[in-house]
């Protein structure tokens, strides 16, 4: 990590972080039972000045700027280097700014509640569905939505589950008025689940039935899963000869082979990894991205010369087997660093959606667990951008990029001090309030003063 | 070759048709009874440890008349003479845990007939006696054990009723039941019973104990209208012997306290893996029956597949052989059981290896014959050859427990089972054939009972001829034709084959005429038995080197020895004292005997322990942060096979105490979260849940030591979505289905309650004194006591102020009627879990003094957490209620820091203040506040070291002290680790060596236990 040191002591005069934070709880709208509305399109250039900037590359600026206009970001530096003439000037010092946290593999807006059928859009019925897209589920209202923005996650990449090709996935920002105008990219990829490896066969006392039956059974699904894929890469010449036949789970996959589209295979045990990175080649499948991942440090080589990122499962779970060092899932990145694997951190499993708002905090252990600081930034920012394939618009505070971020008035990777005052995706100022904070006001001021 | 593949050629010679079976008619004339039988010139060893060189067994009919030397003995007038010279006789096994002969019960429906028990669980009237039938196939492959005695009984249900004694002898079963009525059998499984309750082990123990309470109720009560078959079954066994299955070591533990509360001594039958709580089990004094079955190894060459499989198995294949061992030097008593063993030769293989780690092997003969011929009551006519007994005895070649013995004969009551007839002997192998002039050699292959032979010149194959070879009892022949040999025509031999010995002899005629003496001699051995010979012996160094010793608990990062308490001072920390003395900075805090000791600046040893000598740990905690540990109000982590009952809405009667399991992972995983108390949970499933178990992360103890002594008694109630099944399709039969319903079905409890609690006060009081009691009940007998009811027991307490309520709640609406409920019925409610909209009505709780243990930012997984909110604990923080968070989950359990400090971000909760949601106000709660949940002189030195505020996200345990004793240590954690490391990697190489010297292996299996959360229905899910 490369710190810049920037001149101290030029500090600007400014509001106070908290009388900030009692202007926008004032402003926010009454009604909290509705969504925030979407902001406008940036009509004001801003600059936000004076605080620690991190790029999201690694790198940390002292006392640092940010500046944006039309939505575009056009400075990043120290802020004593600004020459460009910004319309509204942000005071953040002693504050940080980040690139907005991109959510990958979320499934925010494809079920509002869990237990409540109605709601719920995130599996279609059948094996293999690489047909459905999520973009078409994806509800921009969900009361969750603001709950995760407010923490700092701007950008989230939506995906269907279950299954063994549960479907396709879209990238979108989180403030939008319709799933249309969300996208930052659609269709970006094949969400698929690797045949599991082991099943569980009772606790250790009490061996349930032996796996010699169950591995037939896989041996039969991966058979069919190679001639789904080679049925899928012929059809690009058949479709070419025969444009009225169309199949559209194979045209789904087609974008695999010429690598607009990436496979994202859930695979946690070494021996699915293995056998996915192994199938991929085969199969002639451009990019690949395993997704859990928690054995794949110890397939490092593999990866790597297959230049294959890694998603990992969300860090803040148990070990997978007993006797595995017990802070072993929250060094995954480190060891994934180590041997030179690319990485984004995911919070993929139960309660995902409601607890994507501590995404945040999963990247915090990561550098508690020997990543540095940035480093463990960057897998929640640009090294998340880079394996959906968007870096070059968002991820990082790069000039040229969509301004997508926000500023915390203290370390955001850490709930105790991760305070989100201004967030803004492609330059709009989008609203801070949610629900909860509303019904928190409510009930506070229903009680009045202890 | 095994014995095994003699089987279906056994001989059934019924020698003695008894005298006793008058009542059986005969078809045809019969035979005389009272044959004498007189087996001499055997190897005699009548009991375990004696032996009589040339030994005398005299058998009529049944019994033996005379077992001892044949010198002082008598071979009686009449007698049938047999001679089994350079044979061994030993008594027949007993084999204590069978259900051979008995029918599995299958496609059981709610039982519609009959006085039996409401439950399908309780069928104490099962009688083996009556369902059994000779199983030709199961009888034989047992005799073939040498099992000549059984005891069997059905091994399904919770109360699993009688069993019967079996002789093997396949007589009449009127002669072959020896007992109808041996022993009662009981278990924590509730088998085929079609009925929902129990689903769980918590269940199961809960059910047996009501039964046995109702059991004496019954018996005692003159003024009871009920009739139950099965009540009445099992007062009238609980006189005999009384045997319990455990499925698994911890079980064993379990069922003692139902011994110990009901006054009943049983014998468990274990799984095999009663060493890793050999002490524990030996306190019990209970008698053990332990398998004779070993694990197999597992398949571990692909080293990615054997990342899955536990050191728990790989140390249990290790040891399980050492465990009748490790048991007889605990001095317990126990008998083995064949159960599950597949042949004779398998069960010598694995009376070898526990007789080479160290089992005597008088004892392990004992354990095959006297001790369980006790314990089924049968000590006086089976387990020894004495006049009187049973003629049940094994005849065999060498020494029963030499490798490849073979079971030549086994007599059962009388009856003669030829195992090895004469002509069915294995006699392959390659001989030298004396031809007094010439030595040729034979070879004989084939197979058994019908051997092949070529004879050739010992020095040139070339010559090879195939002869005729034939063996009819004790007499060959062997014609083959010499002309390749020198020999001109055919040689014809004739001659015997003696038994158990590597010679043939007789007389034969060469071509020509001439007569002939001749010779056979068995040489050595085959390549493939060299080869064998050499994996035998490779594996038994190989078991000789597993050198492995069991860990506490016996699985990864269990310890060879238990850490004591300490005595330590930590110096120059920061110090969250949750007292009125806040933080304090560079501070020293003393651990001494299990309690916090002292605290102040610079402490000093000398002033603290005054003349003392004793080891101070001194540690330096510059820079780091010292608190009390965590404690989790809301935990289902450490509880065996079940969190929920699901199969009564109301299930108060139900313990976690009963079910703490000390040998789960994430008790070492929470010390490293810094996490030292918890309340173990029952589930949510029903509006009147279980009784909690507070429990301390006293790793490597047992269950029971792990539980707080002296803990004021908690139960688990909840509301809402889980119990009225809300989110169950298609399944609406159960109340309640609404919140109204499940009012009313508390109400009912707690009036039903009071109601019961009445009638005990009126009985108590109609009794007289206890000074004059024995006088006033010969004047007048006592009134029936009221029928004890654990689940009315339980809400009694609850209204009596002696248990307090956790309840799982939500929305604000359920949370009012609760508190409604408690002020009309006069108690308070204790705590609301989960509580997630506590934060509407906090002014409501604070007034009715209820506490609220809530989670930091859960909302949205159902319907009615919808308006949960993050600010949940400030709100109620600030409204004066006492408030905690908690995790209802083993990940989170760990990290449980860090949720508190989401109380600073959501609502601005002071650090000081927040860190209390996880310490203090959960230790109030569960009424431990004066011992625990805090840093001050007198309390439990349940102490945790921090590398920094443990708010932080870089906050990491690096020391947890329990009761003073270090149970996490970060270096410790790392010694542990590579301690972890090595032991796999040792019990891996001997597995891969003991695979490539023959021994049988199993495919590696991933074997997860499940991780409870409240909502998990069932055993094993």
């Amino acid at each position: 990590m490369k710190r810049m040191q920037g001149p101290r002591g030029r500090s600007r005069s400014g509001r106070t972080p908290l009388l900030l934070l009692v202007l926008l709880l004032l402003s926010a709208p009454p009604a909290f039972a509705q969504r925030p509305t979407p902001a406008p399109p940036q009509t004001k250039s801003i600059l936000i000045t004076g605080g620690t900037v991190h790029v999201g590359d690694g790198r940390v600026i002292d006392e640092g700027a940010v500046g944006f206009r039309n939505g575009v970001i056009d400075y990043v530096g120290y802020a004593y280097g600004v020459v460009l003439k910004y319309d509204s000037i942000v005071d953040v010092k002693g504050q940080h700014v980040y690139p907005g946290f991109v959510a990958v593999d979320a499934t925010l807006g494809l079920a509002e509640i869990d237990q409540a059928r109605a709601t719920d859009d995130l599996n279609e019925t059948g094996d293999m569905t690489p047909e459905v897209r999520a973009i078409t589920a994806y509800n921009t209202d969900s009361r969750i939505i603001p709950t995760v923005r407010n923490n700092g996650v701007l950008l989230a990449q939506i995906a269907p589950r279950t299954g063994t090709i549960a479907g396709t996935s879209c990238i979108v920002q989180l403030d939008a008025w319709d799933n249309q105008s969300a996208i930052v990219r659609a269709d970006d990829g094949i969400h698929m689940t690797w045949p599991r490896a082991y099943q569980r066969t009772g606790w250790w006392a009490e061996p349930g039935e032996t796996s010699a039956e169950k591995e037939d059974e896989r041996s039969k699904q991966l058979r069919e899963l190679r001639m789904v894929f080679a049925e899928a890469k012929a059809y690009k010449e058949w479709i070419r000869s025969n444009p009225t036949k169309v199949d559209i789970r194979k045209g789904a996959l087609l974008g695999l082979f010429d690598g607009s589209k990436t496979l994202f295979v859930n695979a946690s045990v070494a021996r699915e990894i293995q056998e996915a990175v192994l199938f991929v080649k085969e199969m002639g499948i451009k990019k690949l991205v395993i997704v859990g991942g928690y054995d794949a440090w110890r397939v490092a080589d593999l990866l790597r010369d297959n230049h294959v990122d890694v998603i990992l499962r969300r860090l803040h779970s148990l070990p997978l087997r007993d006797d595995e060092d017990v802070d072993l899932p929250y060094r995954l990145p480190a060891l994934l660093q180590a041997r030179g694997i690319r990485f984004a951190l995911s919070y993929t499993g139960d309660k995902e959606r409601i607890g994507m708002r501590n995404l945040p905090f999963v990247a915090g252990t990561a550098a508690a667990y020997g990543l540095a600081k940035e480093e463990a930034l960057a897998s929640i920012t640009l090294d998340a951008a880079r394996i959906l394939g968007i870096d070059s618009i968002c991820g990082s505070l790069a000039t040229g990029k969509q301004a997508t971020l926000f500023v915390s008035t203290g370390d955001a990777l850490d709930m105790r001090t991760n305070n989100v005052v201004h967030a803004f995706i492609q330059g709009r100022r989008i609203s801070l309030a949610d629900h909860q904070k509303a019904l928190y006001r409510q009930y506070s001021e229903r009680y009045g003063k202890p | 070759m095994s014995a095994r593949q003699y089987l279906p050629l056994v001989l059934l010679l019924a020698t003695a048709p008894c005298t006793a079976q008058v009542t059986v008619p005969v078809n045809g004339p019969h035979a005389t009874s009272g044959t004498v039988y007189a087996l001499t010139g055997a190897t005699l060893h009548p009991a375990p440890g004696e032996t009589i060189g040339m030994g005398l067994l005299v058998v009529q009919d049944d019994k033996i008349l005379y077992a001892g030397s044949q010198a002082s003995g008598k071979v009686p007038a009449g007698a049938v003479q047999v001679d089994f010279s350079g044979l061994h006789i030993w008594p027949s096994f007993v084999e204590p845990w069978s259900s051979a002969g008995i029918p599995a019960d299958k496609d059981r429906k709610p039982n519609e007939r009959g006085i039996g028990n409401w439950n399908g669980a309780i069928r104490a009237s099962t009688d083996a006696s009556a369902l059994y039938a000779h199983d030709k196939e199961a009888n034989a492959q047992l005799r073939d054990l040498g099992v000549g005695t059984m005891l069997v009984h059905r091994m399904d249900g919770i109360a699993r009723g009688s069993g019967a004694v079996i002789a093997l002898a396949e007589r009449s079963r009127q002669l072959d039941v020896l007992n109808p009525f041996a022993s009662a059998h009981f278990s924590f499984r509730k088998g085929t019973s079609p009925d929902a309750y129990p689903s769980s082990l918590t269940g199961s123990i809960a059910l047996l104990r009501q039964t046995l309470y109702d059991v004496e109720w019954y018996a005692a009560a003159s003024g009871v209208d009920l009739r139950d078959s099965e009540l009445d079954a099992i007062n009238t066994q609980r006189s005999g012997p009384l045997f319990f299955e455990a499925s698994e070591r911890n079980d064993i533990l379990r069922a003692a306290e139902i011994g110990r509360e009901f006054n009943m001594n049983f014998i468990v039958k274990g799984k095999g893996d009663e060493y890793a709580r050999a002490l524990d089990i030996k306190a019990t004094g209970m008698r053990l029956i332990i398998p004779l079955t070993l694990p197999d190894a597992l398949d571990v060459e692909d080293p990615f597949a054997a990342m899955e499989v536990s050191l728990a198995q790989l140390k249990h294949w290790e040891l399980a052989p050492k465990n009748a061992a490790m048991l007889q030097a605990a001095g317990i008593t126990f008998a083995f059981t064949s159960n599950g063993l597949k042949d004779r030769s398998a069960m010598i293989a694995s009376l070898r290896r526990m007789l080479a780690a160290g089992l005597d092997s008088t004892t392990a003969m004992a354990a095959l014959t006297t001790i369980p011929a006790a314990m089924i009551g049968m000590g006086d006519r089976v387990g020894t050859l004495e006049v009187g007994k049973l003629a049940s005895f094994q005849i065999t070649g060498e020494h029963l427990f030499a490798k490849d013995g073979v079971l030549h004969e086994h007599w059962v009551a009388g009856v003669r089972q030829v195992l090895v007839p004469d002509d069915k002997q294995d006699v392959r192998g390659t001989y030298d054939l004396n031809l007094q002039s010439r030595i040729l050699r034979m070879k004989v292959t084939g197979e058994t009972g019908k051997p092949e032979a070529r004879v050739s010149d010992p020095q040139d194959d070339s010559t090879s001829v195939k002869s005729d070879l034939r063996i009819k009892g004790e007499l060959v022949t062997v014609v083959f034709d010499g002309t390749k040999l020198g020999i001109n025509g055919p040689v014809r031999l004739n001659g015997i084959v003696h038994r158990g010995s590597r010679i043939w002899d007789g007389q034969g005629q060469l071509p020509g005429g001439n007569w002939i003496a001749w010779s056979a001699v068995r040489q050595g051995e085959t390549p493939k038995d060299r080869k064998k010979k050499d994996d035998d012996r490779t594996l038994d160094s190989l078991y000789a080197s597993a050198t492995g010793i069991p860990w506490y608990p016996l699985m990864a990062f269990g310890r060879n020895m238990l850490p004591d308490s300490e005595t330590v001072i930590l110096r120059n920390a920061t110090v969250w004292t949750n007292t009125d003395r806040g933080i304090m900075r560079n501070t020293d805090v003393c651990l001494h005997e299990g309690k916090v000791f002292a605290i102040g600046e610079r402490l000093d040893k000398s002033v603290l322990f005054p003349r003392m000598k004793i080891n101070v740990l001194s540690v330096d905690a510059t820079g780091k942060h010292l608190t009390c540990g965590i404690i989790d109000e809301h935990s289902h982590i450490a509880i065996a096979r079940g969190v929920n009952e699901g199969g009564q809405a109301n299930s108060a009667e139900v313990r976690m105490g009963d079910v703490v399991d000390p040998d789960d992972i994430d008790v070492y995983r929470n010390l490293a979260g810094g996490v030292t108390a918890a309340q173990l949970l029952h589930g949510s499933a029903n509006p009147v849940g279980g009784q909690s178990a507070l429990i301390k992360m006293r790793w490597g103890l047992n269950g029971e030591q792990m539980k707080i002594a002296g803990a004021d008694g908690f139960i688990k109630f909840a509301l809402g979505e889980n119990v009225k099944q809300s989110n169950w399709e298609n399944d609406r039969r159960r109340y309640p289905q609404t919140r109204m319903g499940v009012e009313q079905l508390m109400s009912d409890g707690f009036h039903r309650a009071r109601q019961y609690g009445s009638d005990w006060a009126l009985y108590e009081a109609s009794l007289p004194k206890p000074s004059v009691r024995k006088l006033a009940k010969a004047i007048a007998p006592n009134k029936p006591a009221p029928r004890r009811d654990l689940e009315l027991d339980a809400l009694r307490e609850i209204l009596d102020g002696k248990r307090f309520i956790t309840c799982h709640s939500y929305v604000q609406s359920e949370i009012s009627m609760l508190m409604d409920l408690a002020d009309s019925m006069g108690f308070k409610v204790n705590t609301f879990t989960h509580i997630l909209e506590g934060y509407k009505v906090a002014d409501r709780m604070k007034a009715h003094g209820a506490s609220a243990s809530t989670f930091s930012d859960w909302w949205g997984y159902k319907f009615e957490v919808e308006n949960a909110i993050p600010y949940n604990a400030a709100i109620l923080w600030r409204q004066g209620v006492n408030t905690g968070i908690n995790s209802d989950d083993a990940e989170m359990s760990r990290r449980l820091n860090q949720e508190a400090a989401k109380a600073v971000k959501y609502g601005g909760v002071p650090e000081v203040e927040a860190w209390k949601l996880v310490t203090l106000n959960p230790a109030s709660m569960l009424h431990l506040d004066h011992r625990m949940g805090k840093v001050e002189p007198g309390v439990d030195a349940d102490i945790v070291l921090w590398n920094t505020n443990p708010l932080s996200i870089d906050a990491k345990c690096e020391m947890t002290f329990v009761d003073g004793v270090r149970r996490y240590d970060l270096s410790q954690d790392a010694e542990l680790r590579k301690a972890v490391a090595d032991e796999r990697e040792r019990i891996i190489a001997l597995m891969l060596a003991a695979k490539k010297a023959g021994a049988p292996v199993r495919k590696a299996e991933k074997k997860e236990r499940p991780h409870w959360h409240c909502e998990t229905i069932g055993e094993e899910p």
